[in-house]
């Protein structure tokens, strides 16, 4: 059945896709087929001499030299043949990676693999230290309307769309949905996930769809969104990270991806149109860590110059077993829990949904979503006012972001001592101020107290009108949430972000203190940096 | 006889403004809705074709008809026109929220801002309705004077193409321009600043000051309008336009402006709550100085003659005394 399905949904999208641009080529002052076939000529081989130095010996250099040779000669028929294949290609890679047999099952045994996996990454260890053994369920809080969702999963079909901080993200949300009794996702993983060592085996088993993001060329990125789209219409609930990529600053995403986002309003306009309910409905995910994985790398990153900045990492702490145990031993040391929220789910177009998924107004009357979409009475799509729509949706999911987001000692702590830097060193420059720093620079272990009992004040206040969330561990009174953030800071990172010395305060790695200050950005808190200075 | 065309638009608020666009929109021949909220309004504009209190001598088109009936006004027309006073605005978008549908458009020619809460009237619409495609209507547009037939023109501006179109096809005439934008915000915030330069166009005025100080006031008036909207995210080329530029002037040079009657009657020193009760009604620009004042602050923004009136109209500071402060800043680049 699935896999009659994924046949199906392979040629829908190259159908879709090709026809689109038929319909274009054929109307008058349209864009020509050839012109779009060159801009793939151009886009793939601008990434094949990037990434194979112009060999020309892989498939993909093959297709596109026999694509060169036969488009100047080609005529209307021929152009649709080679465009059909193109996007043929793209469809066939995307879905490739996905394996419909062990789809679901694996889903479901992904986190006790996992807790294998961990376990059984050091035997050794295991053995000495059997109170380290690797249990999800001790180190992963959830937090979320469960009976609610799982109501309109068999409604509709949900889209979790969660915060990204780190690649262990589809992981705990894959292990948050089944914990909850939610079914499994499809999900749009990068393609180096794939060739990861240490999950590349579960990312092709847990439904997940290849993303190349090396690929520029349109055509590609229209056949992820028709495939995206095309799922959600076969009722195939999914996980994307409407973010794209990782937040390399560790400010919470404000600014959201429109492609991917977007496809939740074309799958409901297609079901509109064909009478059905809206039957999509976005769920905003906020995942919460005290500590995160690769933040050295990802701070490093946003560190560099905008344009030397990767796009793409391969070779971080996510694919070295090393930093995967030690991180592991620091969370269950710490004892704190990576917090997943899930929020209140959303129509397409931004609006609050009741129980049993529908639409509501800002002041919770019900409304007839079909009525956004109409033309002359008829639902039809219209590109610049849905892209309003998904602009108004993605407003939504970023407050509710801020909102669910979970407050973590070292976020207290980082944030408390940004604040005295910048105090002290009036600098309006970000980079300017961290390159007074040298690995010695100490604070006053009085003054970063007091700016953090002011803050954490704050951010009581903040909670109260539920604006931001706190962690248990912040709960308990200034000192102890220092001294949680300290023995945090201590544990997993090459060496403690802040270390206390007598009355002193010692910044060993002020690029991290940076990294967990900026997680309480967006909430008007002191120290907030302009937000010129340092864009996410 | 042939069916009667179904009316497509109503204009929500009868004020002299919205009598006008109302009046523009019929004699285009299309039948418009206006809704009055006094019923003896709406019976002297459906019997006499007059609406004395707010146009005194203008005969209004046949094409208009009056209601007081919001929920008769509003359900099914294709645009709704919002013409309501800012006081006001929010109270009757929450009478209008359980009338309306995702498909109506909504455009509103409101220029302020909510006193209590500071919202744009257009995120007022969409704090309690369920409607999207929205728009904003603004530009130097003296109603009495559209009234009496005087060419002019408008900006209508909105993130859907759709709604511009319509609301164009509809406005649109021999005598009267519309102009296209899609920064909801900018056009907004132009129309609501300048209520403040009008109030020191007024003092100006009072003061004998002249026409060189007169133009020196709209141009720096214009320049501090800028650097506040696009601080706060408008496009920086719709306050040269005529919803930015082309407002200001017509304001700062109209004696007719509550505004500038403010402006005046702070220059023979008197004080708010006196002026206030005299002109039976709240100038916009008193409470936008408040709003823009903040805004100022919070964005680090530096706008003296924003400043000056501030002082001037809500700490009772003198207003000479404002203009020796403005004349003292030390040289400075003219267009930064």
């Amino acid at each position: 059945m699935l896999r009659l399905q994924e046949r199906h949904i392979r040629e829908d999208v190259v159908a879709r896709v090709v026809a689109r641009h038929a319909a274009e080529a054929a109307s008058p002052g349209g864009r020509p087929l050839a012109e779009v076939i060159n801009e793939f000529v151009y886009h793939e081989r601008e990434r094949l001499r990037r990434e194979e130095d112009g060999s020309g010996t892989s498939p993909d250099s093959a297709f596109l030299a026999a694509v060169r040779r036969d488009l100047p000669r080609a005529g209307r028929a021929r152009e649709i043949d080679l465009l059909t294949r193109i996007v043929g290609r793209y469809a066939d890679e995307i879905g490739g990676h996905f394996n419909p047999l062990v789809y679901g099952v694996a889903t479901r045994a992904l986190p006790l693999a996992l807790s294998a996996l961990f376990n059984g990454l050091s035997p050794a260890r295991l053995l000495l230290h059997p109170e380290s053994a690797f249990r999800l369920s001790d180190q992963v809080a959830l937090q979320g309307d469960r009976e609610w969702l799982c109501r309109l999963a068999r409604r509709g079909t949900l889209v979790f769309a969660p915060t990204h901080t780190s690649n262990l993200d589809p992981v705990i949300m894959g292990y948050a949905l089944y914990r909850m009794g939610l079914p499994p996702v499809a999900y749009a993983a990068a393609l180096n996930l794939f060739t990861n060592p240490i999950i590349g085996f579960f990312m092709r088993n847990v439904g997940a769809y290849a993303v190349d993001r090396k690929k520029t060329d349109p055509l590609y990125l229209e056949a992820l969104q028709a495939h995206s789209t095309l799922l959600l219409e076969h009722g195939r609930h999914s996980l994307f990270f409407p973010g794209g990529r990782r937040s390399r600053s560790n400010r919470i995403e404000t600014v959201l991806q429109p492609g991917l986002l977007g496809t939740t309003l074309a799958a409901a306009l297609d079901n509109l149109a064909a009478g059905r309910s809206v039957g999509v409905y976005v769920v905003p995910c906020t995942i919460s860590y005290p500590l995160v994985l690769e933040a050295a790398t990802l701070i490093d990153d946003h560190f560099k110059a905008a344009g030397k900045a990767r796009y793409i990492i391969e070779d971080d702490e996510f694919s070295q077993v090393r930093r995967w145990l030690d991180f592991i031993t620091g969370l269950a040391a710490i004892d704190q829990q990576v917090t997943v929220t899930l929020g209140r789910p959303l129509d397409p177009f931004g609006n609050d949904v009741d129980l049993d998924g529908g639409s509501l107004d800002p002041r919770g009357r019900p409304v007839d979503p079909r009525r956004y979409v109409l033309v002359d009475r008829d639902v039809r799509p219209d590109r610049e006012r849905d892209a309003q729509y998904t602009k108004d949706l993605a407003g939504r999911v970023t407050a509710s972001f801020l909102a669910d987001s979970v407050v973590f000692p070292t976020h207290v702590l980082a944030r408390a001592c940004f604040t005295v830097l910048r105090r002290s060193f009036p600098q309006p420059d970000l980079y300017r101020l961290l390159r007074f720093l040298t690995p010695d620079s100490t604070l006053s272990w009085d003054e970063v107290e007091l700016e953090a009992v002011s803050l954490l004040d704050r951010l009581g206040k903040l909670a109260a009108d539920r604006r931001i969330r706190l962690a248990p561990a912040t709960r308990h009174g200034s000192r102890e949430v220092l001294s949680r953030a300290l023995a945090s800071f201590g544990t997993y990172h090459a060496r403690p972000v802040l270390e206390r010395s007598g009355h002193r305060l010692v910044i060993g790695d002020s690029g991290l203190l940076v990294y967990y200050s900026n997680r309480l950005h967006g909430y008007g808190l002191p120290g907030d940096i302009d937000p010129g200075e340092a864009s996410a | 006889m042939t069916a009667a065309v179904p009316t497509k638009v109503a204009v929500l608020g009868a004020g002299n403004w919205g009598t006008v666009l109302a009046d523009l929109i019929a004699s285009n021949g299309h039948p418009v809705t206006l809704w009055c909220r006094r019923e003896d309004q709406a019976r002297e504009i459906n019997r006499k074709r007059t609406n004395s209190h707010y146009l005194p001598g203008i005969r209004l088109d046949r094409g208009i008809k009056a209601t007081h009936d919001l929920d008769r006004a509003v359900r099914g027309r294709e645009l709704l026109l919002f013409v309501i006073p800012s006081k006001a605005f929010r109270q009757v978008c929450r009478e209008m929220g359980p009338l309306v549908t995702p498909d109506q458009f909504v455009v509103h020619a409101t220029k302020g801002f909510e006193a209590s809460t500071h919202c744009r009237m257009s995120e007022i619409l969409r704090q309690e309705t369920c409607l999207k495609q929205l728009g904003v209507l603004s530009g130097p547009n003296i109603a009495p004077e559209v009234a009496q037939r005087k060419p002019a023109g408008t900006v209508v501006a909105s993130c859907f193409p759709a709604v511009v179109r319509k609301t164009t096809s509809f406005l649109v005439s021999q005598r009267f321009r519309v102009y296209t934008s899609s920064d909801v915000l900018g056009v907004e915030l132009a129309g609501a600043l300048k209520n403040v330069v009008a109030i020191a166009a007024g003092v100006a005025s009072e003061l004998n000051l002249g026409d060189n100080a007169k133009a020196l006031l709209i141009t720096r008036g214009m320049a501090e309008i800028r650097r506040i909207g696009t601080a706060l995210g408008a496009a920086p080329e719709t306050f040269s336009g005529v919803a930015g530029l082309g407002d200001l002037i017509v304001t700062c040079s109209s004696p007719l402006s509550r505004n500038y009657r403010v402006g005046a009657a702070l220059a023979q020193g008197r004080k708010l709550p006196e002026i206030v009760s005299s002109l039976g009604m709240v100038a916009e620009g008193v409470n936008t100085s408040v709003v823009a004042h903040e805004l100022m602050q919070q964005h680090g923004i530096d706008a003296p003659l924003f400043e000056e009136v501030h002082r001037v109209v809500h700490r009772g500071d003198d207003p000479s005394v404002a203009l020796e402060r403005l004349m003292r800043i030390a040289p400075h680049a003219d267009v930064r």
